[in-house]
């Protein structure tokens, strides 16, 4: 358990070599966006960047990020706790974001979760025992036209979802 | 008339060889940028996101502030529940977007800024997005100096995490400061000095409004206007159409259709078997109009007056299967979800009408809940920072005022 002070701390990096590679790249490519005073403001980058590395965003890799950004533990704590795509906890290999707002909803959304659910054998919230996937219910994801619509992994947009589809899509991911 | 639209159907519609050169911007940098606003003063562009505020009066508050620098920082962090039609222009026209953008920054004096797009566009129309700024640098069209111009301009594409509640302005704007998305209590408005990004005068704009600036500078601001139907709102909108439709989609009409001509004309009616039962006007937040109301005209000021709204454009056409208190239920569901937490009236509100209405979808339900879930709504209007609250409030009102016997048939007394 790292110490989630009110000071940017010095704590050590989560990565490994290749990781640290491509992190650092990234971020100063994040960084760069910036006035130089400002580096600050990439700090929701960083932390998708970790989490592309990682998978998930454990309390190691928030203390790193606020130790490369001079932001306070407890403030990349409160950014990462407040966004959605940020995870805090591990998932599953494969994460099944379904829509679940209006016109998903009105296009038969909660058949499609259920579906998932009894495929997976998990609730929304929860990861199937070997890890390979979890099951989320999500907001409005901007693809209302081609409902119902699931998400993939935060960014792969699955559009105009059938139970069969699904089964489809889940034994291609398997 | 196609404006936004009009290369949508081309193959490669996104890349700049389909596009063409940027003449538009071309025409603008010898302009003087204050010319380029009473264009758009006189165009009645109106903010496409949802407020509808008249972005040539948004960017001379702007212009009159005296601190430098200036932003302008674009909203692309489509998520209101019915809405996806910026994301459409990123995929399918992002360089009409860029060239708006650009000559958008110069009319402000703006020379670094910021495309917020929601997290989840990453990997497709923001990589759309990145890659058409990519091709307008090479063209010379972003750098210094532009088309000769002695206008520099730098443009970044930034990306959120998942947050509805960064689709409000200044939300949006702690969110590009590396925060959290918690609304800022205005006054300062963004556009004034200490409101704006880094505290400087800002103006934030949704994606679709931009786009219209390329037409606005070749044809004049006249001429987009009297292409909207009703005064003071010009041009054409991006109608994202989705729910128990024979084609759902987005489609480009002038501004102020009406919802029946929207229905029957563009995308073929209902669907097999459906029958209208109501209408989401403008995305979740906006009040539902019944299937008596469908001839109204879609035009901001109109729908203002029967005291709905147009919002973002996001209109769902819902039939006889839906009851509405279930429909109602799923609504509430999302804001209770994604209320920042900041002002208490918002957070416990939107929970407690979510709860009722749980508990009234699922049988358990008296008449006196209905009755206090719309009590609770008017306890929520106008009494918080952002407009999250009076967006749960308005549905949660006007489904109950026109739809009451779903509710009732619901619930026992």
């Amino acid at each position: 358990m790292i110490a989630l002070g009110t000071t940017a701390g010095s704590a050590p990096s989560p990565f490994t070599a290749e990781q640290q590679q491509r992190f650092d790249a990234g971020l100063e490519e994040a960084i760069a966006k910036y006035p130089p005073e400002r580096r600050k403001a990439a700090l929701l980058a960083a932390l998708h960047l970790a989490q592309d590395e990682l998978g998930w965003l454990p309390e190691a890799a928030m203390a790193y990020v606020g130790t490369r950004l001079s932001v306070p533990a407890v403030r990349v704590r409160e950014v990462a706790t407040f966004y959605t795509m940020y995870r805090l906890k591990p998932v599953g290999r494969h994460h099944l974001g379904v829509c679940n707002s209006i016109s998903c909803w009105a296009m038969g959304a909660e058949k499609i979760i259920e579906h998932c659910a009894e495929k997976l054998g998990i609730r929304p919230g929860e990861t199937t025992r070997d890890g390979k996937f979890s099951l989320e219910e999500v907001a409005c994801l901007a693809s209302c036209g081609t409902a119902p619509a699931v998400l993939v992994n935060n960014f792969r947009f699955v559009e105009n979802v059938t139970p069969q589809s699904l089964d489809k899509l889940i034994e291609d991911l398997k | 008339m196609k404006i936004l639209t009009a290369d949508w159907e081309k193959p490669e519609s996104w890349k700049l060889a389909t596009y063409g050169k940027y003449k538009a911007l071309a025409k603008a940098l010898k302009m003087q940028p204050q010319e380029i606003v009473d264009e758009v003063v006189k165009s009645n562009l109106r903010g496409r996101g949802g407020a509808g505020f008249p972005t040539g009066m948004k960017w001379n508050f702007v212009r009159k502030e005296t601190s430098f620098p200036k932003y302008l920082v674009v909203n692309a962090d489509e998520g209101e529940p019915g809405t996806f039609k910026d994301r459409e222009i990123l995929l399918r026209s992002p360089h009409m977007f860029v060239e708006g953008l650009i000559i958008g920054c110069f009319a402000v004096d703006c020379h670094l800024t910021y495309v917020y797009c929601r997290g989840e566009f990453r990997e497709t129309a923001m990589k759309r997005l990145q890659d058409a700024v990519d091709e307008a640098a090479d063209a010379g069209y972003i750098g210094k100096n532009i088309l000769r111009s002695k206008f520099d301009i730098e443009v970044h594409v930034v990306y959120g995490a998942g947050a509805y509640i960064c689709g409000e302005e200044t939300a949006l704007l702690e969110s590009l400061e590396g925060r959290k998305g918690y609304p800022r209590l205005k006054p300062p408005f963004p556009a004034n000095a200490g409101g704006g990004l880094f505290k400087q005068p800002t103006a934030v704009n949704n994606v679709e409004t931009l786009a219209n600036l390329p037409y606005i500078v070749t044809m004049g601001g006249d001429a987009f206007s009297n292409v909207g139907l009703v005064p003071k709102n010009g041009g054409t909108r991006l109608y994202a159409v989705s729910g128990h439709v024979k084609k759902p989609g987005v489609y480009e009409a002038p501004m102020g259709i009406s919802f029946r001509k929207l229905l029957d004309d563009y995308c073929g009616g209902m669907r097999e078997g459906s029958t209208l039962k109501a209408i989401i006007p403008g995305g979740s937040s906006s009040a539902v109009m019944t299937a008596e109301e469908a001839d109204w005209a879609s035009d901001f000021d109109t729908l203002k007056a029967k005291k709905t709204m147009a919002g973002s454009g996001g209109v769902v056409y819902l039939d006889q299967s839906v009851n509405m208190a279930h429909a109602l239920a799923n609504v509430m569901r999302f804001y209770a979800h994604e209320s920042c937490g900041q002002c208490t009236p918002c957070r416990e509100g939107t929970a407690w009408l979510s709860r009722l209405l749980d508990k009234i979808v699922e049988g358990k339900g008296e008449k006196q809940d209905v009755d206090n879930v719309h009590q609770i709504a008017r306890q929520m209007e106008m009494k918080t920072i952002c407009a999250l609250a009076d967006g749960a409030a308005m549905p949660a009102k006007s489904y109950i005022e026109k739809f009451r016997a779903d509710f009732d048939a619901l619930v026992r007394g």
